[in-house]
Formats: C-alpha cells, structure tokens, sequence
C-alpha cells in the first residue's frame, strides 16, 4: 500500500496508508500511553487512554484505531489530552477496587504505570467499593474481579490468537463482568489452560498462583529460552529472580508461536509434583543410596564396557548429549518415543492461510496444542473447515464439520481436491494416510509433527532407530524429565543386568534402575533443540552450564568408557 | 454438514436466533442459549454475551405477561407517566424484573419505546398500548387475566 505523510508532535514521518496513529507514532518513536491496546491483538478502543488531537478533527480521537491519511497532523502531549487520561485514569480508579499496595501485580501493572505517569495522588470521585467476587477455581491463575479494567485483552486473546472463545462479557455499563463460557466458574470452563490471557493481562486482575508476590518487573530478568515439551518448539521467556524461575511466558518475537504457548509449557514445569532426583543415586542390596557423581558414573562405566548396551534416548533432551550419545556410547542408540517424521513438514504459519484442516490419528489438542490453536482461530474467524479423520480424541470437537473413520477416506478426497489450500496436520500414526491423501491430491500442505520436542536432534544427531526390547542385557536410559515410559522399556529393562537412568523425576525409573544420575528439566537445561520444522531452538538455561548439566555428566561419562 | 462461515457473518444471525429461541423457550434459559451455541457455531461466552447486553432479552424466566414499561425521557415527563410503573407495582405487588406469584405478569422498565408523542406508553409482550392512565391500565390487566 502507498505511503502517506504523517506528522506527530512535529516529527514528520512516511507511514504505509491504513496504518494507525498509533502504529504510526510507534514508529516515530513516539510514546503513546494505552491500557486496552496490546500488539498481539485487535484494538478495540475500549479505554480510551491513547486519546489523542488530531487536526480537522472536532474530537480527541483513539490513536489505537484510527487511521492514517495523507498530511495527517497529530499532537499527543497537549493539555487537553493529559486531562482527557486524567479523567480515564481517574474513573478507572474509582470503578473497582483498586489499592496497589495490597496487589501482588504492583510494581509491575500497566494502570499504576500510567497513573504514576500522570502524576494521579489522590481520588476525585467517590469510590464505589463494588463487592466484588474472586474466582480460584482454576488450578494455575485466579481471577480477581476487583482488579479488573474490562481492556477486553483477555477476551481479545482467548478469541483472536487461541481460538478457543471462552471468555466474554455479561450485562452491560458499571455491571460488565468478565465471564468464562455462560457465566461459569472459570475451573468448569472449557478454559484449556494456556494461559495468554494472564501473559496478556495489563492488571493484578489475573493472577498466577505460583509466581504472585515472588518478583515486580524490576526484580526480576527475562531469558529468552525454547520449550521443549512438544516439537513445535515454541520460544519462550523464563521470568528469573535470583536465578529461580518463578513464571514462564511466550515470546511473541519467536517463531513459530508467536506469543503463544500451552499448559504444557507455561504451568507444568514449574507445578511437577513428582520426586526429583537432586543426587546421583545407587541401588545397593540394602536400598538406595546418594552417591558422588564420580561414583556413581564410576559404576556405570563398568557395566557399559562389559555388557551388550542399548542406550534409549528421551526426546526431551539436548543435541549436545545426543552428539555425544551417539558418538561415544557403545552399542545400539534408540528413540523413547518414536522415530522423525518421514515426510518433510511443511511449517507451522502454513496453517493461518489454510482454508481446510484435516486431522489425522492425531490428538492434536492435547499433543500439539500451539498448533490446535492455529486450527481454532482459523475455523473461528476465517470460516476454515476441519475434518477429524480417525482417531483424534473428542477436544477439537466444537470446531470440527465432520468427523470421518480411516476407511471412509475416499469418499472425502472430492472435497479435498477442492479446496484452495488444504493442510493434512499429523504425527506418526497418521503419516501412512496423509501420504495416501498426498498422492490424490497434489501440492497439499502436510504438517507432520514429530514425536517428542527434539526427536529431529536427536535424528540429526545419528539415532534413528525406534527402541526395541531385544539385543540387550544393560541398558542406559536418557530420560531427562519423561512422563510416560512405554511399558515394554520398563519390562525389558527391568529383565536386564544393569539399568542405569539420567533422569529429572525418580519415579518410575527407582523400581528398575541400578543407577540414577541427575538430569536438570527441560526450563532449567542449556543447549539446543531442532523442532519439527527443522529450526534450531537455544534452552537458555536460567543456572549457568555446571558440571550437572545433562551433556556434561555425559562427557564426563564417555571420558570413563 | 454444519456449514461454516466466517465469524462477522454468524454473528450477523446471532440477534435473530436469540429472538426465535427466547419467543420458543419463554426466555432464553441455558438450554436454548447451548442450542443457538450449537447451531450458529458461536461460542456460548459469545452467545451468553450478547444475550445479557441487550434488555429484550431475558435468561430468567417470565410471567405469561411481560409489561415493559417506557422509562424514556419523553414518558417519564409526560403527565402521569411517573405513577405509571408506581401504579403498576401497588397493583400487582411485585417490583421491577419481579414476577406475581401466579406466573402471570413481570414488570421492567425499558428505554424508549418509540412513542413518544404518544407517551406514556407500555409494551405487553408484542403489543404496544399508549397513552395510557390508570383507568386504561386496570381495563388492560383485568382483559388480560381474564383471556
């Protein structure tokens, strides 16, 4: 689009026609103060705190939706417009029950920054001391009413980037609230937990549990890192204080997630319950004992010289330990979970231009959910269509136009052909179909997930193999922090001479093992990962790289072997 | 096969199928919300959103009978328009958004009504009755429970 003039409190500018004042001023490096805006998302010019004095215009009007047009002349910094935010903050203020010095968000909340900022100390306007409800039915955040804005942010969020559409508003005027599904405790919503509307709320109104109170903004740094739960290997920030990580949010800088991570990402690592292995342990005929490390590695190095060793290497660990697996263990190096994909995928922003999903053995949802929400905003807001073809769980279900079994493929390959830009979404189990669809259809789009977050390193690395139970009797098991062992891992190793695990939880490793050595989960972990796309990921590691680290323990291995 | 459209598109249909599902149900209880839910391919936040906004609609049950009395500015001057919805809540015994025991009439005020040169004006469900006085108002509510 042509370029149009612009000029903002004098500083003249060359922006694209369409853009917004604020957009606009952003780029000429002038600060606009906004409440409701956030750049992931649509404005909506709810708060009207980006007011601003446009020429030719008889009104302040919200650099958030406003539109350039050429010779455009703007003012942000004029009487009229700080007490225009004046008068915003101050009825903000006198809404709801807002005393920062109680809220675990002071220090860091966009309402008290601006407030500061336009020097507000006292209330105009009698409070209204609203009796507002506290919702914590939820496991990881809570919703505190009390502290609420109504920016829309949250709703905005769930709406427009998850797709999921679980938020919304009741009633109307002072009586707005801020509602899960019809008006539901947030607990018993069909809320997936992924929490972008915390990550994107400007107040205390939503609260992590597990991070409140621990950190304002200048307590604590930011570490860009990757998240390797999964192989779409979405970027994240660890939020630190005294190299503890107390919260994690997406990096809406990174590809492939823009901003968005899930459950699985954000909440679990840091609220796993299981037992962590803190010392290498070993099993001695009277129970297990912490060891040294040399001791311990000592012990093993032993076994793997003599035994007939398979080593099974978990998809959540590094390349760097992979790298030194696969060049210095001995005997047969296999994957936990599962091989790469055959097919080369097609990337992940395939999907926000794809006008029909089809789903294929895959739950992809609970398995992949960063990506389950491109098909979720895409079916919300473009009217794109998903199929669900065999077996692909019950959760994608109020997006789905039709669900079809594996054997009636056929009959559904007509309307694929017609679609402009259809893209099969699959892992293992569905990549045998996808390719069959893939012959019929030419230039379809396949998003092949791998099996763990860096089955490709670990590919790339020189295992290819899946694990097999046979050939063996000792047995090395990188598991890092994995949740579900195959059983037929368990058996065959527990049937073997020696077992020994590198793992971050002691269970159910313990009841198999002769030796557990420590291994740091994934957030606290430095190294690389590949995802499924192929793109090298860094897990920056909050904690300096020590001699605990997973690839050193295994360097200090190999030196024994 | 539920056709899928695009989100402004279904939103458009949103209104009308409220107004259908509040004229089957009575009044649009969680059950006829999920249906319209369901049906439109909106997300029920978004259904229940838009039910609660605007005041035609009701998700708590009414009375057969529901007196929306104008309290727009033009009624609310107009002679005797402030007794109106006073009269109404001595005679029936129920305040606005209450319902008499019998199950017959709810009260509520509206805003405008469009009548207003010919306030004070009340709408019985559907119908409109204006100009109205006390007299008119015990003649409509014995005609109405007597029919």
């Amino acid at each position: 689009m042509a370029n149009v003039n612009v000029v903002i409190n004098g500083i003249a500018g060359s922006v694209p026609a369409g853009t917004t004042v604020l957009e606009a001023a952003r780029q000429l490096h002038v600060d606009i103060p906004t409440l409701c805006d956030h750049p992931a998302i649509q404005p909506i010019g709810a708060c009207r705190m980006c007011l601003v004095e446009i020429e030719k215009q008889r009104t302040l009007q919200p650099a958030c939706t406003f539109p350039v047009s050429e010779g455009i002349v703007v003012k942000t910094d004029t009487p009229a417009t700080m007490n225009a935010r004046r008068f915003v903050l101050q009825l903000l203020f006198s809404e709801r029950n807002h005393f920062c010095m109680f809220c675990q968000m002071s220090g860091s909340c966009e309402l008290q920054t601006q407030a500061y900022k336009h020097g507000l100390d006292s209330w105009r306007y009698d409070r209204a001391f609203p009796v507002l409800p506290l919702d914590a039915t939820r496991q990881y955040f809570i919703m505190d009413h009390n502290r609420c804005i109504l920016c829309r942010r949250c709703i905005r969020a769930c709406d427009q980037l998850v797709g999921n559409a679980t938020l919304g508003l009741k009633h109307r005027g002072a009586n707005t609230m801020i509602i899960a599904d019809m008006d539901v405790p947030f607990g018993e919503s069909s809320c997936i937990s992924c929490g972008t509307c915390l990550q994107v709320c400007p107040t205390g109104a939503l609260i992590d549990r597990a991070s409140a109170y621990l950190g304002a903004t200048a307590e604590v740094k930011r570490v860009k890192s990757t998240c390797t739960h999964c192989s779409i290997g979405c970027g994240t920030e660890l939020v630190m204080r005294d190299d503890r990580v107390i919260r994690i949010e997406g990096d809406w800088t990174a590809e492939p997630n823009h901003g968005l991570i899930c459950e699985m990402g954000r909440f679990q690592p840091l609220n796993d319950k299981r037992a962590p292995v803190t010392k290498p342990m070993v099993k001695e005929a009277d129970g297990w004992h912490e060891t040294s490390l040399q001791a311990a590695l000592e012990r093993v190095a032993t076994n793997l010289k003599t035994g007939k060793v398979t080593t099974v290497v978990s998809g959540l660990a590094t390349n760097e330990a992979a790298q030194i697996i696969a060049k210095r263990f001995p005997g047969a190096k296999q994957l936990m979970e599962g091989q790469a994909p055959a097919v080369t995928s097609s990337p992940l922003k395939d999907m926000d231009a794809a006008d029909l999903f089809i789903v294929v053995n895959t739950d992809v949802a609970h398995e992949y959910p960063v990506a389950s929400f491109a098909i979720k905003r895409s079916v919300h807001l473009r009217g794109a269509r998903l199929y669900l073809v065999g077996d692909t769980g019950d959760s994608m279900q109020p997006w789905t136009s039709r669900s079809i079994q594996e054997a009636q493929i056929d009959a559904l390959l007509p309307i694929i052909e017609g679609a402009q830009n259809p893209v099969i979404i699959c892992g293992k189990k569905g990549e045998a179909l996808a390719m069959k669809i893939a012959k019929v259809v030419t230039g379809i789009k396949i998003v092949d997930l791998a099996p763990a977050g860096n089955t490709m390193g670990l590919v790339q690395a020189g295992i290819r193999q899946q694990f097999s139970a046979n050939g063996f009797d000792t047995c090395y098991i990188l598991a890092a922090e994995a949740q579900d062992a195959p059983q037929e891992l368990l058996e065959a190793c527990a049937q073997a001479k020696f077992t020994a695990v590198q793992a971050s939880y002691k269970q159910p490793w313990m009841d198999i093992a002769q030796v557990i050595l420590p291994t740091p989960v994934s957030h606290l972990k430095c190294g690389t990962f590949v995802n499924f796309e192929g793109k090298t990921g860094v897990v920056n590691a909050a904690a300096a790289c020590n001699a605990n680290g997973e690839a050193q323990v295994l360097e200090q291995l190999a030196n024994l072997l | 096969m539920t056709k899928v459209l695009p989100d402004p598109a279904k939103r458009a249909m949103l209104l009308t199928a409220l107004y259908i599902a509040q004229e089957q149900y009575g009044s649009l209880t969680p059950d006829a919300l999920e249906r319209v839910s369901a049906r439109l391919g909106i997300s029920p936040a978004q259904v229940y959103e838009t039910a609660t906004f605007y005041s035609m609609f009701r998700t708590q049950p009414a009375g057969r009978y529901v007196l929306q009395v104008c309290e727009g500015l033009s009624c609310y001057l107009a002679d005797g328009a402030e007794n109106l919805a006073a009269y109404i809540q001595n005679k029936l015994h129920i305040c606005p958004g209450e319902t008499t025991t019998d199950g017959l009439f709810t009260l509520q005020m509206v805003q405008c009504l469009a009548s207003c040169s010919s306030s004070p004006a009340m709408r019985v469900n559907d119908t409109l009755y204006e100009n109205l006085t006390a007299d008119r108002v015990d003649m409509l509510l014995d005609e109405l429970r007597g029919g």
